[in-house]
């Protein structure tokens, strides 16, 4: 299985080394963003020292963790497959012994190191730039905490990103979908553009019932010290169900799906 | 698994296989597109119709029908890709459709239209890709991959990338990255399909050779005759998701062609008006005149030509099985 995850992670960097430039405009588009974003949130700080609740420190270091965590957690080759299941092209998949699932989880491996090596190097770029302070938390339980959180959510990502992308078995235009959902919900609603508790209280709360804060707002919380113990439990349990939940229902819908496979094309 | 096998005198077990698609037929213009997205209106496309046949070990079986008879849907079905309506299909004893990782190593689906190389990426890193997803031990991967490259006269392209080289340079490729795990079963679909003649030689060549010295099964659809007439010796005849002829590819002929061709070469002028006589004029053009004549009736036919005129040289042939297939497909009666 290591010899398995090994080539394929050796043949997903090759095809981005086939298309560097590609990769490399991509990677400075996300950069561009991410600089704005440290802009905007500066020049909002002001001389002021706490906005919305979040200390200077605490909102400079929840957007790195947001540029951090887009690389690790919401990325994922997956929404490839709707194209393969269009096109017919996941036949080559199909007909390997190989679990879809291990093909694109090794795929997604990859994809994410790659990416966070460059986000590495983006972020320690802003840091220097600006001379940012970063906040790091003191207890243990918070670190604890956030890295067994963005374990957990990476793979609720992957499963819930699977699931949209094989909606293409009963849809034509999976497009709108992801993009509904890709830019919408996930970003949006992650908390991927801002804290998600600087929106009215009861609109976030609502928000706190979706699956997306689970992906980037409260990893972040929790890193920012923000989260109690018994909450972050709380928090913890609720992503562990909202994963078996999509974990379930991604290989129902694979099971369904799969039936209506056409294999188009030739 | 094993006493299940030795009762089984065929490797491929097909039975009343169906399998029908759902189309959904958008009604034409911008209030059409509108309309279906409310009430889709969905026409069955029958594409596999009640095939049955066996194949036996060692087989190499040809596969004829037009575009969309049903020939790829059924190898599909066969290679565990498509879920099948109704019927019985068993190859090796599984259901292809579990698609278990035991079933799945012994067989390869090759699409002409395809590919399963890597695009951007030279050949030899979807072959060390196969290489471990299909658990090839190192001693067997170099030794096919030696065999297979040199055999196919490909070893100097299989470190360029894949989307520099020609078709035909690639489909020795996809063949190669197929063949490497060793299959028993071997479906192909238009192996040879847009390649120049050279490469269909080639590729043809290959394929007999490596039936005969694997004893793997194969089944093989083409729109070239010359794929089937020179691999083949049992042919399917498959049209409208129906199978209408399995046996002999010699058989063929006897079945669908009531009539033989006589052609004659004339040593002197004759009249054309009493060659009407002997049968079906096809061709008249001193000297040379071609007949089509009842198949009954071919032999009392040259013996009254050979009687009655000057003739030179006389030929009684067979029609070219492209043809009775030509005719046999697009529904003509045949003369």
């Amino acid at each position: 299985m290591i010899k398995k995850y090994a080539q394929i992670f050796k043949i997903t960097f090759e095809e981005y080394f086939a298309y560097r430039l590609n990769f490399f405009l991509w990677r400075f588009r996300n950069f561009v963003s991410f600089f704005a974003l440290v802009i905007f949130w500066l020049a909002i700080y002001g001389v002021g020292e706490n906005v919305f609740g979040y200390e200077k420190s605490q909102m400079i270091t929840y957007l790195i963790g947001i540029a951090f965590l887009r690389s690790l957690v919401l990325a994922s080759r997956s929404f490839e497959i709707s194209r393969h299941i269009r096109r017919g092209e996941l036949s080559r998949y199909l007909l390997w012994p190989l679990s879809i699932n291990s093909f694109w989880f090794g795929r997604d491996l990859a994809d994410k190191s790659i990416n966070l090596i460059f986000a590495f190097f983006e972020i320690g770029l802003v840091i220097l730039i600006f001379k940012l302070n970063l906040y790091f938390p003191q207890s243990p339980a918070n670190w604890i905490f956030f890295i067994v959180l963005v374990l957990l959510s990476t793979l609720l990502y992957y499963f819930l990103s699977f699931c949209i992308s094989i909606l293409a078995f009963w849809t034509e235009d999976v497009w709108a979908t992801r993009w509904l959902l890709g830019i919408i919900f996930l970003e949006f609603l992650s908390g991927a553009f801002f804290p998600l508790d600087i929106l009215p209280g009861w609109l976030s709360r609502v928000v706190y019932f979706t699956p997306f804060p689970y992906l980037v707002f409260f990893p972040l919380k929790i890193w920012l010290g923000q989260v109690a113990i018994g909450e972050s439990f709380r928090v913890l349990a609720i992503t562990i169900f909202w994963l078996g939940l999509f974990y379930f229902l991604s290989s129902y819908l694979w099971k369904k799906g799969f039936r209506k496979y056409g294999a188009y094309g030739g | 698994m094993l006493a299940a096998l030795s009762f089984m005198d065929s490797i491929i077990n097909v039975s009343n296989l169906k399998k029908f698609y759902q189309v959904s037929k958008p009604e034409p213009g911008l209030l059409g597109s509108i309309k279906s997205l409310v009430n889709r209106k969905y026409e069955e496309v029958k594409a596999v119709d009640g095939i049955s046949f066996k194949i036996n070990e060692g087989e190499l079986v040809g596969f004829i029908g037009p575009n969309g008879a049903g020939k790829t849907t059924t190898l599909k079905c066969l290679s565990g890709l498509l879920h099948y309506d109704s019927g019985f299909v068993s190859v090796f004893g599984f259901n292809p459709w579990e698609r278990k990782d035991e079933f799945l190593k012994q067989i390869a689906l090759v699409m002409g239209q395809k590919n399963q190389l890597w695009w951007d990426l030279p050949p030899i890193e979807t072959f060390n890709l196969n290489k471990v997803i299909y658990e090839i031990p190192e001693k067997e991967y170099k030794d096919s991959l030696e065999e297979l490259t040199s055999l196919l006269e490909v070893k100097d392209v299989i470190n360029i990338q894949t989307r520099k080289l020609s078709l035909g340079q690639r489909m020795k490729c996809e063949l190669i990255a197929s063949l490497l795990h060793g299959p028993k079963v071997l479906f192909l679909d238009e192996p040879t399909i847009g390649l120049d003649v050279v490469s269909q030689k080639k590729i043809r060549d290959f394929i007999r050779a490596y039936n005969q010295k694997m004893k793997s099964t194969i089944i093989l659809t083409s729109h070239y005759m010359d794929d089937v007439k020179e691999l083949c010796k049992r042919i399917v005849i498959i049209d409208k998701g129906r199978l209408i002829f399995d046996g002999k590819l010699e058989e063929v002929t006897a079945r669908f062609a009531d009539h033989k061709i006589i052609s004659v070469v004339f040593a002197k002028d004759v009249d054309p008006k009493k060659l009407e006589k002997i049968g079906q004029v096809r061709e008249y053009s001193f000297p040379k005149a071609v007949f089509f004549v009842k198949r009954e009736v071919a032999s009392v036919a040259a013996s009254e030509l050979l009687q009655n005129f000057p003739i030179a040289d006389l030929n009684i042939e067979e029609v070219p099985i492209e043809d009775i297939i030509r005719e046999v497909f697009t529904g003509k009666n045949f003369a």
